[in-house]
């Protein structure tokens, strides 16, 4: 005899029907044994606001209403309806069908069930509220056994260890915020030595995004082992996963190719925040156009390529750096990262510095909003390096001269200037500032006919342990006239050669190395000037 | 024509004429020091005093060995002091060394003519 429900949605009946109890035959739904189909009370069926207001059993049979719920009772043969009440609300129903003895029932039976209610009610309400504490806690539990998933499956597809190549450092880090981010990262052998590198974003959080990320890695790896252009195997990953990428879901990702031996780096980017190099002259962002990844098919890939110089590093990162927040809601910024590349001295780790840094963006307690993930590359600075690790290979300056006699000395100090720090000792300072000067010379007079409008290019590159000057005219392929002889004292002052005509001799004579190249148009002399001389110059360079 | 970037002031000393060179010695000081020379009139030595001098490319150097050309053809002896490490290993270099006696002061390049 007992009939309860827990919500208003779903309340059930129970009759008093014991073993070999006639059933009714108004019965719908015929049951076995005590059995009884549920009744469902719709919410705004009126027999929930007259069960609410009722002040004790109710009889069904006498009810008069125009209630789907009470007219399947009253077929379902309940004779009394007992509402359970508690706290003025409608917890439950109790419902019973005919007493066994086939009287009506008395007053006191209806006085017993309303005694009855008034005790059980509380009680129920008591169930019921430990019911709902305990699915809460369930949904609790599988809310972090979900992201117990998916750092599993995260973790589990980040690389166990990073490979070790000779010459460069390799370092990486993955900080999972608590509600786990869509960042991997990934270092994939390839043929020939070369090693590809990938730092990807899935939007999105939790376990689906930890799928998307397992996925695009999956595919990736397989394309790369395909196809060497990084163009073409974020081509071919878009592809891939544009059918089965779920809505609203999509994959920034970055994909290069290192030559360790050479240290080019192609790449290509799908959407992802861009990279830093650390350069001589600060950083610089690598730029190449594409979009993210399972969005729509058929998507190009742009592929470009840089040198990573010795003494030099790349930063491949993602989202979380730039966008930690501070307590005042200022966001740690694309700006700040990079003035933190370029102050990056070298040597030691570039990942802990940035670290440091957006801690102390964030503050000491701030919880990380996002997955923190770098990958960085750092080319060992060449043993001729000077141990400053100032000099690290790259196009240090370029400038043009204007071919007017005299300007040989705009050129001489521009240089100068762009080398002094490198550390080149004064006295080779000053032969590399004759030899730009005689060449510059040369190729205002001979290769541009001392032509204003026709400027000359200087270049000045640092490269490991040299320094190397480009100076190029419009004079195409040729070799300045009259300089093709050597020029002799004697001949000269027996009047068997010019005076003049000690510009290449000088300048082949000043600095290590010089070359002349010409392609039908520009003619270019190449100076290179070692930081550290040679030993047969012996102790020639203390001259200041 | 180029221009003249170095002044070349001349001074007698007994037998010598001393020239003192300030500036860039450039072709464009061809008209400006060979003046100078001229006016050193009836001398026997030349003596250059580079301490002054700031920059002196290929074309100077030319210049030099014109100058040197003419001297001997007047049977005057040439010689230079206070020039920077640079300059004299370029003179090394170019062997004017050889032609041009180098000292270090102006001193020891007179005692050097036995004009002092």
């Amino acid at each position: 005899m007992v009939a309860l429900s827990s919500t208003f949605r779903r309340l059930r009946r129970r009759t008093a029907a014991g073993a070999g109890h006639r059933v009714p035959e108004q019965r719908s739904h015929p049951v076995p044994d005590d059995e009884a189909t549920p009744v469902d009370i719709a919410p705004n069926d009126p027999l929930l606001a007259y069960l609410q207001s009722a002040s004790g059993a109710v009889d069904v049979e006498a009810l008069e209403l125009d209630s789907p719920a009470l007219a399947e009772l009253k077929a379902a043969g309940v004779k009394l309806a007992v509402p359970l009440v508690s706290q003025g609300e409608l917890i439950g129903v109790l419902h019973l069908g005919p007493r066994r003895s086939e009287q009506e029932y008395s007053s006191d039976d209806r006085k017993l069930l309303d005694n009855l209610a008034a005790q059980a009610a509380p009680a129920l309400r008591v169930g019921q509220l430990v019911r709902q504490q305990q699915a809460e806690a369930r949904t609790r539990q599988r809310f972090e056994q979900e992201l117990e998933v998916a750092r599993l499956i995260q973790q589990n597809f980040l690389p166990k260890t990073l490979p070790e190549l000779s010459g460069w450092q390799v370092a990486a880090c993955y900080q999972p915020a608590r509600e786990v981010g869509g960042d991997f990262y990934d270092v994939i052998p390839l043929a020939g030595g070369q090693v590809g590198f990938v730092i990807g974003d899935v939007t999105d959080k939790g376990v689906p995004a930890a799928l998307v990320m397992a996925a695009t890695r999956s595919v990736l790896r397989a394309s790369a082992q395909r196809l060497i252009d990084p163009g073409a195997v974020l081509e071919r990953v878009n592809e891939h996963l544009c059918p089965d990428m779920p809505a609203k879901m999509f994959v920034t990702c970055l994909y290069g190719v290192l030559d360790p031996a050479t240290g080019h780096f192609r790449f290509a980017n799908a959407g992802h925040d861009l990279p830093y190099v650390k350069t001589a002259e600060g950083s610089v962002e690598l730029r190449a156009r594409g979009m993210p990844l399972g969005l729509m098919t058929g998507m190009k890939y742009e592929e470009r390529e840089t040198l990573l110089a010795p003494g030099e590093s790349l930063l491949l990162h993602s989202d979380g750096i730039v966008e930690a927040h501070d307590p005042q809601g200022q966001m740690f910024g694309f700006p700040r990262l990079k003035e933190l590349v370029a102050r990056y001295p070298g040597g030691g780790e570039l990942i802990d510095l940035v670290l440091a840094d957006l801690h102390a963006h964030t503050g000491p307690d701030a919880e990380q909003e996002d997955d923190i993930t770098m990958v960085v590359l750092q080319r060992e600075p060449a043993q001729s390096d000077s141990p400053n690790g100032k000099v690290i290979g790259k196009l240090l300056v370029e400038f043009e001269v204007p071919s007017v006699e005299g300007n040989e000395r705009m050129a001489l100090e521009r240089v100068a200037a762009t080398v002094v720090p490198l550390g080149l000792a004064p006295a080779r300072l000053r032969r590399l500032e004759t030899a730009v000067a005689e060449a510059t010379m040369n190729a205002m007079e001979h290769g541009n006919s001392y032509r204003a409008d026709r400027p000359v290019t200087v270049r000045v590159y640092a490269e490991p342990g040299r320094i190397r000057v480009e100076v190029a005219d419009l004079g195409g392929a040729r070799l300045a006239p009259g300089q093709a002889e050597v020029p002799d004292l004697e001949a000269k002052l027996a009047g068997l050669q010019r005076p003049r005509g000690w510009g290449l001799f000088l300048i082949k004579n000043m600095v290590d190395e010089a070359r002349e190249t010409g392609d039908g148009e520009r003619h270019t002399v190449e100076l290179v000037m070692h930081l550290e001389p040679e030993s047969k110059e012996g102790g020639d360079d203390d001259d200041t | 024509m180029a221009e003249a970037t170095a002044t070349f002031d001349v001074r007698r000393k007994g037998t010598a004429g001393v020239v003192d060179i300030q500036g860039d010695v450039t072709a464009g000081s061809e008209e400006v020091l060979m003046n100078a020379y001229e006016s050193t009139g009836d001398i026997t030595a030349v003596i250059l005093n580079f301490t002054g001098l700031s920059y002196m490319n290929s074309g100077g150097i030319g210049l030099l060995v014109t100058l040197l050309v003419r001297a001997r053809r007047r049977s005057q002896r040439l010689l230079a002091y206070g020039l920077s490490e640079h300059y004299r290993q370029i003179f090394e270099l170019t062997r004017l060394d050889e032609a041009i006696g180098i000292h270090d002061t102006e001193q020891d390049a007179l005692a050097a003519t036995g004009a002092a």
